[in-house]
């Protein structure tokens, strides 16, 4: 098969993408000083996590899907807590910016 | 090594490279993207480009399990609650601090990934069923699940609990 001999391609282009995907997910918690755009890059860092799991445990196909589930399940979780303390703290501070927890020493 | 007459996989392996790209252009909206909606939109973009991918890479259920749960789920409650919040505040960037930090975590990562060989470690992995997967589930990793059912519950509800919080 075409796609067998091309394995390491497709392996490489997946590591790459996952690489770059990570360092944009970086620069952008590094940044930004807006708690949204740092959770949507925190997002992006997930995703290329993800992709490093399927891409490291793709012999055993079982692994890699039970491990999958239970990494995005987590992140859901993630995503449902980050919100909520965002929505807060904007009640809070009237701000997205992430000045008022450096004030208060967070 | 007998090649595939319909071509097929060879057509795959270019999507897989093109989805890849797609991929890295799609994070690049989520960080640059100047309007949060716009850019929690792209998250979901991203999210399904990354299924899309996962799919190709011949993991289904992932593809599915990431359609239904993430991007239909956790990124349509990020684009909801962007939506209702708004701006909030003028976003300010550190682009050099940004991009050292990037490069560094980068290149941290690249030199991980070489070093675990995982630029040649995918296989093309044997078809899963569902019924085999929730098997497993089941038995094997049955108080694992156990534990994340109580933990994602205790999540909710702390989650409830921050959001209706007075100051």
């Amino acid at each position: 098969m075409i796609f067998v001999a091309l394995e390491p391609l497709v392996g490489g282009a997946v590591a790459a993408a996952s690489v770059g995907l990570f360092a944009i997910g970086v620069y952008g918690v590094t940044g930004s000083n807006n708690l949204v755009r740092q959770l949507l890059s925190i997002e992006v860092m997930f995703n290329s996590i993800l992709l490093i799991v399927i891409l490291l445990l793709s012999y055993d196909s079982l692994i890699a899907t039970l491990y999958s589930i239970i990494l995005t399940s987590v992140v859901a979780g993630e995503i449902i807590v980050v919100i909520a303390v965002v929505v807060s703290l904007y009640r809070a501070a009237r701000s997205l910016t992430s000045e008022p927890l450096e004030e208060a020493g967070v | 090594m007998v090649e595939d007459p319909s071509g097929l996989d060879g057509l795959r392996s270019i999507a897989v490279v093109g989805l890849s790209v797609s991929l890295l252009l799609s994070g690049y909206l989520v960080v640059r993207v100047r309007d949060l909606v716009y850019a929690s939109l792209a998250l979901a973009v991203l999210g399904l480009v990354n299924a899309m991918l996962i799919a190709l890479l011949g993991f289904s259920i992932v593809a599915a399990f990431l359609v239904i749960v993430y991007v239909g789920a956790a990124v349509m409650f990020i684009i909801v609650s962007v939506s209702m919040l708004g701006g909030g505040g003028q976003e300010e960037w550190r682009p050099a601090r940004g991009a050292a930090m990037a490069a560094l975590f980068g290149a941290g990562l690249a030199v991980a990934l070489a070093a675990t060989g995982a630029y040649q470690a995918y296989s093309t992995p044997t078809p899963v069923s569902l019924r085999e997967v929730s098997e497993t589930i089941l038995s094997r990793y049955g108080p694992a699940i156990g534990v994340l059912f109580v933990a994602l519950a205790a999540t909710l509800i702390e989650a409830i609990a921050v959001a209706k919080a007075r100051r």
